[in-house]
């Protein structure tokens, strides 16, 4: 068994895959590369391949991970330039490496996510006044926000302030730019979309949510 | 409006927004191209990229250093209405380019309830809907497709229809169209390539009772009857091995290779079996090659066959060993779909699905023995069953069956037969697996007739609505059984059907009526709306029942009678002469029938199987 992990992007129109289909997607591309993943046993027998953190349909992404195994070693330098050679526009294969060693996965060991968050607000902002607003912002005991659940569909009040370790307001023309760096994983996560939907509230603007674009920057992994 | 920089608005608010994204594997791009074509699907992008046509002649196209084809699908729902919100036109997926910029426009027709679609496509790329309404700057408007065989309801809409196999003939018209030429000139010079229907050059008369007194050629050079076009060696025929591989899970996502075209069997209700006559079947090792090239540049975990009866080919069993043998070696799954329920098929099918055995499926679209020699479905109950117990022994525990109900000549006794052979197949389950036998299931799946052009029944007439729903209703009672599910389709969708398979010009302005009124995807039962078909029909004044319950004389001229499918139509009232007496006609690989076809093409030598 050998493990490896891609680091790729998810630019342009691909943004609009889901990752179910970006998993087959590259279940296609190795099987295309002549590269035999290892699959799992039972009854139902999958290849053993997964990302290191979903992205969300519609997020831009320049840092997303895809761990697999395969039955006989590889060359990394050798996988890239296979996988690469198979991907569609928008998917750039930055690197590929061994992960032998690691007991845990990635999936596993990821604990915070890096976005940059692009919000019109339909007026020029100042560099003083965005700084002083996100000083706001996170000076907030509490950052309360609706958040639906997934099971019962019903939505409930969360608190997110502490899911977020960092964030920076940048002014960009009639934009804001939003760099947050988030809870990340299965131990706490948080959702960019309510942290959107938190500034939004706190800044008073309504927003069309089609106007705001969302790019993944970086994982970061125990 | 510039396509692309807008989409990316639309797509973060519409459900499955890959539908619209272009990009996949496979997917063609050009710099630049003489001429611009855009192939185009009146239906979702999921049933779209599921068709084999599509995919052949977008390659076909595609190999043409002067054109460039790109695809078209009908949005759905909640992109449309976002798109006309913004005032986005119609647009092609390969390079969002406005569909009213190309150069020609060409839909496949399917199924007739897409007819809507079709103008509704039109209507959001801005283009006119009616060609007499469209300007030289607009692109041709071609259709082609099994519905082009009868193409008259859409004869005021569309510029050029396309009869019979596209590979040569679609290019050959395409390749024909200069920029330097008006479009009076380019109809005009290939309106007599074989398989060209100009219906601008066609004024059809109509006598006192509504029938066509004469149909009159408005331009001389006009042919007096399309020949359809005839591929006639389709082993030497392309076919498509770099298959665009879609992002999106899509209604069939799998390797697919057409094995033959055409059947021998001669129902009398089938349309596909007329017109795609005679069989033209590619070799097994053509067949084998085209799938391993295909699986190596897509990636597809299934292979699937296509043609009107898998187990007809005359080598089938040696291609089905070929290709499982070939598939496990790969890690490909296999699939047969159509197979003839023989001893042999059921080792092929033990060997290829293992543990996972979906439900069997039958065909004997009627009830009683009688009715099935007059429809010429050579499958007796004996067959039937002997199948199910087969079935039943090797760990199947789903039967489907597939009736049709309103056929000629049809009684109530005819309809008790079809609960009976469910029933009987209820008793062979406790035969073989005992009383307590387990899960068990027999779906009965009963769709109502529709006569098709150029088949025996053309001249038949459909049943009423209230007999059909009489006859649902019967079937219900008889069926409400343990273990039969039994379900029927929709009577609305069936006679609207009926309209326009058989329809003639008239019909048209109902369609443009009904897409006025908001009627789209009348072919999903979600948004089928009978309500604003009837208003269409009262606001025009075309009477359905003319179309749907009206018995034809056979010397009644029929709005599709121009069309020459090379079968004739000496042979298709005979068949419907045999019909009426319960006569069956053999299948032509055993005695050749008389259609007409041998004049044109060698049909597959007596007792070749």
């Amino acid at each position: 068994m050998s493990q490896y992990a891609i680091k790729f992007s998810k630019e342009g129109y691909i943004c609009y895959t889901s990752h179910l289909d970006l998993l087959r997607l590259f279940k296609r591309a190795f099987k295309k590369a002549g590269i035999r993943l290892s699959y799992s046993q039972g009854f139902n027998p999958h290849p053993k391949m997964g990302f290191a953190q979903p992205l969300s349909l519609g997020y831009v992404s320049v840092g997303e991970y895809l761990e697999f195994e395969t039955d006989k070693a590889y060359d990394p330098g050798e996988l890239k330039d296979l996988i690469s050679a198979q991907m569609p526009e928008g998917i750039r294969i930055f690197s590929c490496e061994s992960m032998g060693g690691q007991k845990r996965s990635l999936a596993s060991r990821n604990h915070a996510a890096e976005y940059i968050i692009g919000m019109p607000m339909g007026r020029e902002l100042g560099r003083e006044e965005v700084e002083t607003l996100c000083c706001d912002f996170l000076a907030q005991e509490s950052i309360l926000v609706l958040k639906k659940q997934k099971k019962s569909g019903k939505t409930k009040e969360v608190d997110i302030r502490g899911k977020i370790q960092s964030l920076n307001f940048l002014a960009a023309g009639e934009n804001l730019l939003i760099t947050g760096l988030l809870d990340s994983g299965s131990q706490s996560n948080l959702s960019p979309e309510l942290l959107i939907a938190a500034i939004a509230t706190f800044l008073g603007v309504s927003l069309d949510r089609s106007e705001v674009g969302v790019m993944r920057t970086k994982l970061f992994f125990e | 409006m510039e396509i692309s920089r807008e989409l990316d608005k639309l797509l973060k608010q519409v459900e499955k927004p890959a539908r619209y994204i272009g990009g996949e594997v496979n997917a063609v791009h050009k710099e630049q191209a003489r001429l611009r074509f855009g192939f185009a699907f009146p239906d979702t992008y999921e049933i779209g990229m599921s068709y084999m046509g599509l995919q052949l002649l977008y390659h076909i196209l595609n190999q043409q250093e002067d054109i460039f084809c790109e695809r078209v699908f009908a949005p759905a729902m909640d992109m449309e209405a976002l798109m006309r919100k913004e005032g986005m036109e119609l647009f092609t997926l390969e390079t969002k380019t406005p569909v009213k910029e190309l150069d020609l426009l060409g839909f496949t027709l399917q199924y007739e309830l897409s007819f809507t679609n079709v103008i509704n496509m039109l209507d959001l790329g801005s283009i006119p809907v009616f060609s007499d309404q469209r300007g030289e700057e607009d692109p041709v408007i071609l259709a082609g497709g099994p519905c082009a065989y009868n193409p008259e309801p859409l004869a005021d809409i569309i510029d050029v229809f396309l009869i019979g196999d596209g590979e040569e003939l679609l290019p050959e018209v395409v390749k024909r169209r200069r920029k330097d030429q008006t479009k009076e000139a380019y109809l005009k010079e290939i309106c007599t390539i074989p398989g060209v229907y100009v219906p601008r050059f066609y004024q059809p008369c109509y006598q006192e009772d509504g029938t066509i007194a004469e149909i009159q050629k408005v331009w001389a050079g006009a042919p007096d009857r399309v020949e359809r076009a005839l591929i006639k060696d389709l082993d030497a025929a392309d076919f498509p091995v770099d298959l665009i591989v879609p992002f999106i899970e899509v209604v069939h996502d799998r390797a697919v290779v057409e094995t033959f075209r055409g059947c021998t069997r001669g129902c009398r209700f089938c349309q596909a079996g007329m017109i795609y006559r005679p069989v033209r079947e590619r070799k097994p090792e053509t067949i084998r090659k085209i799938a391993e090239q295909q699986l190596a540049k897509t990636g597809h975990e299934e292979l699937s066959l296509l043609s009107l009866s898998t187990s007809d080919h005359s080598q089938f069993e040696e291609l089905a060993l070929d290709l499982m043998s070939m598939c496990k070696e790969k890690n490909v799954s296999l699939s047969l779909p159509s197979l003839r329920l023989d001893s042999f098929s059921f080792r092929v099918l033990e060997e290829i699905q293992g543990y996972k055995k979906s439900g069997l499926t039958f065909a004997p679209e009627a009830g009683s023995q009688r009715l099935r020699d007059v429809i010429n479905k050579g499958i007796t109950e004996d067959d039937i069953y002997s199948a199910v117990r087969q079935a039943l022994e090797l760990g199947w525990n789903h039967v489907k069956l597939y009736f049709m109900v309103g056929l000629p000549g049809e009684t109530f006794e005819d309809l008790d037969g079809i609960a009976k052979i469910a029933k009987t197949i209820k008793e062979i389950n406790y035969e073989v697996k005992g009383r307590k036998g387990g899960r068990f299931n027999v779906t009965v799946s009963v769709s109502n007739f529709v006569p098709k052009a150029h088949t025996p029944f053309q001249w038949q007439a459909q049943d009423s609505a209230e007999s059909f729903m009489k006859k649902h209703d019967y079937l219900t009672n008889q069926l409400s059984v343990k273990g039969i599910t039994f379900n029927y389709h929709d009577t609305g969708t069936s006679e609207l059907e009926a309209v326009f398979a058989r329809g003639d010009r008239r019909v048209g302005k109902v369609l443009v009526r009904a897409f006025e009124l908001g009627c789209k995807f009348d072919g999903w039962s979600e948004h089928f709306n009978g309500k604003l078909w009837a208003q269409a029909f009262a606001d025009t004044g075309v009477d359905p029942d003319f179309y749907t319950v009206r018995q034809r004389s056979y010397d009644e001229i029929l709005p599709w009678d121009f069309i020459d499918p090379f079968v004739t139509k000496d042979f298709l009232i005979r068949e419907n002469e045999k019909a009426l007496k319960g006569d069956i006609t053999q299948d032509c690989r055993i005695q050749c029938a008389g259609c007409g076809m041998s004049r044109k093409a060698d049909c597959l030598p007596e007792g070749e199987k």
